[in-house]
């Protein structure tokens, strides 16, 4: 064949819907208790939250707490989902939950992504606060100044 | 005086790889499968909004969340039903379907771990 030039095309890429392009974003967290009220309390405490506003968030991130159906007292599973806090002071951090006489179930230890220290919530559930290294990985670094 | 932030939630999983997959196709689709950073071999994060989801591979939990409505992760969307027509497409598994309650449309979905995940679209 000759004078003829042959066009071959990229295959077309599949177009996401425009309703699912932009990436999802969490915006709460359900925290199942046998005690909501008391969960909630603890959380406010050991977050150093003010009663002032009824909803309790953590960042941009609101956590719920909702009555709990389970036949275990206590999470199963607790390395299943754990939360990290990050805090720009892990020893006001650690007093908090001092204060709050949190079961430790690591005490604050350096490790490559930072000081990390985990408690028990009042469920059972691994809840950890991080002050991050500044050499961390972005992803594991604070978002953004939170007021 | 800055207070804490979720910044990032560990999902623990003996599986992180499918996981990861899992989390990109469904909630971050227009991303083009980078919507997860290597931290590790076995770990992974991926932000979504505010906060990162570290998917960590560990041996301390089973292949299947026991006890899923523990902790459940709520993604807020653009365009629900469009999510969920992208969802059903992919195959997943729904608790409870997309359904119109007080304040937006709501579905839970289960991940392949078998954690609990919602969808929210809040009204206007």
């Amino acid at each position: 064949m000759t004078g003829v030039v042959v066009m071959v095309a990229d295959a077309p890429v599949p177009e996401k819907p425009a309703g699912v392009r932009r990436r999802a974003r969490i915006r709460a967290i359900t925290l199942e208790s046998r005690t909501p009220d008391r969960a909630a309390a603890w959380y406010r405490q050991a977050l150093g939250l003010t009663d002032a506003d009824p909803l309790l968030t953590a960042g941009g991130v609101e956590l719920r707490f909702t009555l709990g159906t389970a036949d275990a007292a206590n999470t199963v599973e607790p390395a299943r989902i754990i939360l990290n806090f990050h805090v720009a002071d892990i020893r006001t951090a650690e007093a908090r939950l001092v204060a709050l006489e949190a079961v430790w179930i690591r005490e604050l230890e350096r490790t490559r992504w930072g000081i990390i220290g985990t408690v028990l919530d009042l469920d059972g559930n691994f809840v950890q606060v991080v002050e991050p290294a500044p050499d961390s990985p972005p992803c594991l670094q604070r978002k953004e100044e939170h007021p | 005086m800055t207070t804490p932030a979720l910044d990032s939630i560990l999902l623990g999983t003996t599986n992180p790889h499918r996981l990861r997959d899992w989390y990109a196709a469904a909630l971050a689709p227009g991303d083009s499968g980078e919507a997860f950073t290597e931290v590790t071999p076995t770990m992974f994060a991926g932000t979504f909004g505010d906060t990162s989801v570290l998917i960590d591979g560990r041996s301390d939990v089973a292949d299947k969340n026991p006890d899923p409505g523990r902790v459940i992760l709520n993604f807020h969307v653009d365009d629900a039903r469009a999510t969920a027509d992208h969802l059903n497409a992919l195959g997943v598994t729904w608790l409870v379907e997309l359904e119109e309650r007080e304040g937006g449309l709501f579905g839970t979905l289960v991940d392949p771990d078998g954690n609990y995940v919602q969808i929210i679209e809040l009204k206007e």
